[in-house]
């Protein structure tokens, strides 16, 4: 599989040129940047130097709110914790074990393991299973004001309220300070430049956008967020780091609130989710209001005020990205054709290519079992006594009224927290309390009712996603080629959308977008799927290349389907086998003809319009 | 002067053209809605028929062209001035208030809560379930109910116009049934003009007295469907 993704070692593709492109440019542009840094000290007076070196410090904070709020959709309020927890590392190894410079590298070593470990903590109780958004952002408000309530408990172990000061720290230069702090922080923004449009950086952008589906496509999106928690908080503490060894002062301001607030604010003017906006941000404003605040001692925070009110009026994406598109004009009309239509971005050239599918498993063994599994909201019973088994190479289809808990009971058999009684077994797993990313690895798929895909991603990284699981990502460049199974490539084909693999999800039409959905499902290379509805808003046409691909899936490689369907024509000419749900109850069980024959069926069910 | 402004059709699009950025959905397009008829708009995924029912709703502004609802130029109107001119919108996806109570979102469909009284009787002898469930909240409904709760609360508003995407979709035969009597009967008694967008060719045809069929954003074919030949003409124009 991987290997059969990738190109032979030896000659570069055209497409392997295309891919170091973007690579090319960004060292190009890092290299710039980095002269720029180590030049500027001849050209700056002392004062400007000082304030630079600090914001660039600050600079790096923003860089990871940006990450953590731009690209993955956490609004942290918190970030500044793990400044000060880096910084006041690094002054309590000073202060109290004096300076070497081996102890500067234990003050390094100390900053990024505090701040991480503190990270670990709060990631766990952030972001645990069913978690919500709004629960994170309030820890993240408290991190910081437990952080400060701690230091000012330390009594002269922490300097309580007024900090440590006088701590003899690593003796650069001015101008060596500037030049370290300034290449430090063009190779951070740099790698971030990198990550965030890696394979494995947009997996951020997916969670932002439908956390649901990636936790369907078999990605703990929980342990993910904790992982990145730690990797931006540990850059922080690098930061807190640099600021105490310059400074020489640190005070519990740098871990508070207000300090993590303000990050906020130069990320939301610099542009969220650029990079380079809050990075220019967190300078200019540092670096202007070390200026006013000399000059205008009690107004500039009301000016800054102001401006952050204007901007987010009247520039809600921050002022670079308005900036960026007037430099940009004069030369962008040439691309402007091949931009249209929001399918730029991210201009995805994934090329498709068929990877084999992993295992083909034999027919006729059980793939899925249920035994008494049942479902109540409280006083309502749902479903009861459900007992159930379906083998390799079935496709099966649930029928039954609307409410008879169809839905519900797919629910049940793909995440271990719903039902209220019973077992499910799938590909001989217990299921238990599984988590429906653990289900998905136990060898499930699920698609949904109404269309469950990334709306900002491009169709190529949609499926890209459902990937993710089985080859993994790169964190720091794109894949030209996109491997999918056979299955998933057919029902592209069928529906076309293989023309389409660079248009973002949310411009696709419905049925499109459901068509989508199957596909993300089939690249799982799941051994039993669910489909609620699969046919919903597909036309005639495409209704009937969509059930020849499912019977080949049954034939060919052995997958055993469920779903649920109202169309009746549709199920009576591909299933294998109908299942009856009524009043949350299997009520028959039987071949096409002996199910939708039976008055049960034509009495509860059945009507007078045909599908097609 | 085209017929746009005339009081006789429900709704005109006349050259409209419509979509999302630089991409183009509709082209053109012109398609007259007879007042107390009912048109049904078929076409393969993609071809922009929710597209157009979101310019005709206001939903998405026109690039070119005018739009008209019984007699009177509505192409600048915001979403909300158009569903005050009695016009309903039954969108596809996301169309209830979902931490609502079944009640409260058939409320929203009616001037006055006691008009509501009056009219629910109609929706329970087409909805049952509707009847003992009023407080139940919609978010936990089953998909299926929820879209019968749609119709519901378009069929309380007595509108003049309806505007319905894809309402068949996940509907069990027998209450497809249902939905298209209920719709038959609506035109008859109250005149209501509808505009319905199906996949489901069979359900349009029961409903629909004249049929069009939207290809890459234009109207390729349309019909009455009482002729002998619409069913077949419809198909193949979807199988290509």
């Amino acid at each position: 599989m991987t290997e059969s993704a990738l190109p032979p070692a030896a000659a570069l593709t055209p497409t392997d040129v295309r891919a170091m492109r973007p690579l090319r440019r960004v060292v190009g542009v890092a290299a710039a940047c980095a002269g720029v840094a180590l030049v500027a000290p001849w050209l700056l007076d002392t004062y400007t130097l000082n304030i630079l070196i600090r914001a660039i410090f600050f600079a790096m904070l923003a860089l990871t709110v940006d990450v953590l709020w731009g690209y993955t959709g956490f609004l942290t309020f918190g970030q500044s914790a793990f400044f000060g927890a880096g910084a006041y590392a690094a002054a309590l190894v000073f202060t109290h074990l004096g300076f070497s410079p081996g102890l500067a590298w234990l003050a390094l070593g100390a900053a990024l393991l505090a701040a991480a470990a503190i990270a670990v903590i709060t990631g766990w109780l952030s972001f645990y299973h069913g978690s919500t958004a709004l629960y994170a952002s309030v820890i993240s408000l408290v991190l910081p004001i437990v952080m400060t309530q701690l230091l000012f408990s330390g009594g002269t172990f922490t300097g309580s309220s007024s900090g440590l000061t006088g701590y003899t720290a690593p003796d650069f230069s001015l101008e060596a300070w500037f030049r370290i702090a300034g290449c430090v922080l063009v190779l951070l923004t740099a790698g971030a430049w990198l990550f965030v449009r890696s394979d494995g950086g947009r997996v951020l952008a997916a969670i932002r956008d439908n956390e649901t589906r990636c936790a369907y496509l078999g990605i703990d999106t929980a342990r993910l967020k904790i992982v990145l928690l730690v990797g931006t908080a540990a850059i922080a503490g690098l930061a807190g780091f640099g600021y105490a060894s310059f400074s020489g002062v640190v005070a519990p301001e740098l871990a508070g609130f207000v300090f993590g607030t303000e990050v906020i604010i130069w990320v939301a003017l610099g542009g969220r989710g650029t990079l380079v906006g809050p990075v220019l941000g967190a300078l200019l404003i540092e670096w202007g209001s070390a200026y006013l605040s000399g000059s205008l001692p009690f107004i500039w925070k009301l000016f800054l005020g102001v401006a952050f009110v204007l901007v987010i009026v009247l520039l809600p994406q921050g002022l670079l990205p308005p900036l960026a598109r007037l430099v940009r004009r004069p030369w962008a009309r040439r691309q402007s054709a091949t931009d249209a239509a929001g399918m730029a971005g991210t201009a995805d050239t994934a090329v498709l290519v068929e990877s084999p599918v992993r295992a083909v498993a034999d027919r006729g063994t059980p793939v899925i079992e249920l035994a008494g599994v049942a479902k109540h909201f409280g006083s309502l019973q749902v479903l009861s006594g459900i007992d159930f088994v379906a083998y390799r190479g079935e496709l099966v289809s649930l029928i039954g009224p609307n409410g008879a808990g169809k839905t519900t009971l797919m629910r049940c058999m793909s995440d271990g927290a719903e039902r209220s009684a019973g077992t499910v077994r799938i590909d001989g797993h217990d299921i238990a309390h599984a988590a429906p990313h653990a289900c998905v690895r136990f060898g499930l798929g699920r698609k949904f009712q109404t269309a469950n895909v990334f709306e900002t991603l491009t169709v190529a990284e949609c499926l890209r996603m459902a990937r993710v699981r089985i080859d993994k990502p790169s964190l720091w460049r794109r894949s030209t080629t996109l491997a999918l199974p056979p299955h998933a490539l057919a029902v592209l084909k069928a529906t076309e959308l293989d023309r389409k693999l660079h248009v973002e999800a949310r411009h696709l039409s419905h049925g499109e977008q459901q068509a989508l959905e199957l596909a993300m499902v089939l690249a799982l290379e799941p051994q039993v799927v669910l489909l609620d509805e699969p046919t919903a808003g597909l036309s005639l046409d495409e209704r009937s290349r969509i059930g020849a691909v499912f019977t080949d899936l049954c034939v060919r490689f052995n997958l055993c389907l469920l779903l649920v369907e109202h169309d009746l024509d549709f199920v009576r000419e591909i299933s294998t086998r109908i299942v009856v749900l009524h009043q949350g109850r299997l009520a028959l069980s039987g071949t096409v003809q002996e199910v939708v024959a039976s008055e049960l069926v034509q009495t509860i069910y059945a009507g007078s319009t045909s599908h097609d | 002067m085209t017929e746009l402004l005339v009081r006789e059709a429900a709704l005109v699009l006349d050259g409209v053209s419509a979509g999302y950025g630089e991409l183009m959905v509709l082209r053109g397009l012109r398609l007259t809605v007879p007042a107390g008829s009912v048109v049904a708009l078929l076409g393969k995924n993609g071809m922009g028929k929710t597209t157009l029912l979101k310019a005709a709703m206001g939903f998405l502004p026109k690039r070119e062209g005018r739009v008209a609802m019984a007699g009177v130029d509505i192409t600048l109107f915001p979403a909300h001035r158009i569903a005050r001119r009695a016009v309903s919108y039954t969108a596809q996806e996301q169309a209830l208030f979902a931490d609502l109570s079944i009640k409260d979102n058939l409320r929203l469909g009616v001037a006055r809560d006691a008009l509501l009284d009056e009219r629910l009787a109609a929706v329970y002898g087409i909805f049952p379930f509707i009847e003992g469930r009023l407080a139940q909240r919609a978010g936990t409904l089953s998909g299926g109910e929820q879209k019968m709760l749609l119709v519901a609360r378009a069929l309380v508003a007595r509108p003049s116009l309806m505007l319905v995407d894809e309402i068949t979709e996940g509907l069990q035969p027998s209450v497809i049934d249902k939905v298209a009597a209920a719709l038959r009967h609506e035109r008859d008694r109250n005149g209501t003009a509808m505009l319905l967008v199906e996949q489901n060719v069979g359900f349009a045809l029961a409903v629909a007295d004249r049929f069009a069929v939207l290809k890459r954003g234009e109207i390729v074919l349309e019909g009455d469907t009482r002729d002998a030949g619409a069913a077949e003409a419809i198909r193949a124009q979807l199988r290509v």
